[in-house]
């Protein structure tokens, strides 16, 4: 092994909204350091894909990696007007999407493994990347990668407003899910005469011709679904008991003459992935004992519980369990609750 | 009257007496983040155990369908709205408040 | 029959009492997320009295005016506290 080389960089490259800048800055970086040097070039574009070990969307990821690369593909052509020039080569590559990634010190790890294999001796950061989703990623990366002696900097591009991708394009499956929701209220809310099936199918092809791109996140499927909500019918009894239980707790607290309550803020990173089950367990966190969710960013959970109890209850991972069932099946049930992961941690707010 | 109607009461009632833990709650609990605990909890189970009632009292089926789509629509939007205000004060930088900091005001 | 009602009507008077209890929060805030907190409560407790009112008369198109402010009240709360966060993106 030899030593770092600073005219080798590494781009980690994730879906964000500065990617295309921070790519054009690194190739701009690296054409001025061609001219300036004699020393061949070398500029790595990795993405690292957020891979889970119990998610079906997996392979739905990695094909979003592959996609993105691309894309930078794409770029890298626009930006040098054809091929790169000599003495300057581009690689691209997937890294890491063997591994079970989670914090950002995992992340850290595979790219500079990465960078330990071919001497990269420079890191040029999206200021906008966070492939994981949990917050924060990229100041602890950039600390991790400047430990073990690479060169980081942080590309010098706008942070755009963040705006979140609401139209996607619509599928079949799409429409006609929109479709058949909106017909089956309509028709709930109406008297049920012919006309009604009428305007109420005129409606409701108005509605998901309108409604459909922005109605979902991911394509629905057929298959998986209709297991899902099978699953939800024995969780719904489940929860509504942990509910009556809540409300009991609640009214025994807020309704005793000295309020005994200890309110604290706990940081939770759920084993859960993906839009329906954050949602479906951050509301179930909230109806149930002493706890609310305050705010989520993918899996990270800031919840605010009310004594010391439900905070117990939360560590044992109950309803984290329940909504995994529902939504991967029993064999995804088994992961170990949040207080034996480690993932409760309290968060303090000084002054 | 017939037992049914006891029981519509009944549930009627105890939402009532829940609805009235979240109004309390409401007033007496010492900061936003616990008042979010009250409305969200007690008030979403008041709300659900009365439409319950009402479901079963109204006697024309489509109208027992609307008032259990109410009861489900309730049960999703209460939770949501009692979170998305939380985190509006989080990003706001409301602290917590904490058991440390209990003086005269309860 | 007319007690059953009665009974009925007098829930939806408690809720209607809640109601103006939680007032008072919308009231003495201090903050505004207190005082939305509590509009969305005391909406919450509308929608039940209209509800059950809806019951005690068997006035089904009752149910149509509490499906919609049950709505309204929903947004309300989400608009609400969208607004007050700068970076938008509180959903």
């Amino acid at each position: 092994m030899t030593v770092p080389d600073p005219h080798r960089l590494l781009v980690p490259v994730d879906d964000s909204v500065t990617v295309r800048n921070t790519v054009a800055y690194a190739i701009d970086q690296a054409e001025t350091l061609r001219r300036d040097g004699d020393a061949p070039v070398e500029l790595h574009f990795v993405v690292v894909p957020g891979t889970r070990a119990v998610d079906p969307d997996a392979p739905e990821e990695l094909g979003a990696a592959t996609d993105l690369l691309d894309r930078v593909a794409v770029w890298t052509d626009e930006d040098f007007g054809g091929d790169p020039p000599e003495g300057l080569s581009v690689t691209l590559e997937v890294v890491g999407a063997d591994r079970y990634l989670f914090s950002p010190g995992d992340y850290a790890d595979v790219l500079l493994e990465y960078a330990a294999d071919r001497d990269i001796g420079r890191a040029i950061l999206d200021p906008e990347y966070n492939p994981g989703g949990a917050a924060p990623m990229l100041r602890p990366l950039e600390i991790e990668l400047a430990r073990n002696g690479l060169e980081v900097e942080e590309a010098p591009v706008e942070r755009e407003a963040r705006q979140t991708v609401l139209a996607r394009a619509a599928t079949l499956p799409k429409y006609l899910s929109v479709f058949a929701a909106s017909y089956l209220f309509y028709l709930l809310l109406s008297p049920w005469k012919p006309l009604d099936f009428f305007t109420g199918a005129i409606t409701a092809t108005l509605v998901s011709a309108l409604l459909a791109p922005i109605a979902f996140s991911k394509q629905p499927s057929i298959t998986r679904v209709p297991v899902q909500l099978v699953r939800m019918t024995i969780y719904v009894p489940y929860l509504l008991w942990q509910i009556a239980l809540a409300n009991l707790h609640i009214a025994k607290v807020v309704l005793h003459p000295s309020l005994p309550i200890d309110p604290t803020v706990v940081r939770y990173r759920a084993a859960v992935w993906g839009d329906a089950p954050v949602t479906t367990l951050a509301n179930s966190i909230t109806l149930t004992p002493g706890t609310l969710t305050i705010s989520v960013s993918d899996r990270a959970f800031n919840v605010h519980s009310l004594t010391d109890n439900s905070r117990d209850d939360l560590e044992a991972g109950g309803l984290e369990r329940a909504v995994r069932f529902v939504f991967y099946g029993r064999e995804a049930a088994a992961i170990a609750s949040p207080g034996e992961r480690d993932d409760c941690e309290e968060v303090t707010y000084d002054g | 009257m017939t037992p049914l109607e006891w029981a519509i009461v009944a549930l009627a009632a105890v939402g009532a007496f829940f609805g009235g833990v979240a109004a309390v709650g409401i007033v007496r609990l010492p900061d936003i983040y616990t008042r979010a605990h009250a409305a969200s909890k007690s008030d979403t189970l008041g709300a659900v155990l009365a439409l319950a009632a009402v479901a079963l009292a109204i006697q024309t089926d489509l109208s027992t369908i609307k008032a259990v789509f109410l009861l489900l629509f309730m049960f999703l939007t209460n939770p949501t709205a009692a979170h998305a205000i939380a985190r509006a004060a989080e990003d706001q930088g409301i602290r917590p408040w904490a058991a440390e900091n209990r003086e005269g005001d309860p | 029959m007319v007690e059953f009602e009665t009974a009925l009507l007098a829930v939806a008077g408690a809720f209607v009492v809640f109601a103006v209890v939680a007032l008072y929060r919308v009231f003495a805030g201090p903050t505004t997320f207190d005082r939305i907190i509590a509009v969305n409560v005391v909406g919450t407790n509308t929608v039940i009295a209209i509800a059950l009112v809806a019951g005690a008369f068997d006035q089904s198109v009752f149910l149509d005016i509490a499906l919609v402010y049950a709505l309204l009240n929903f947004l309300l709360s989400i608009a609400f506290s969208k607004f007050t966060v700068e970076r938008g993106g509180v959903l």
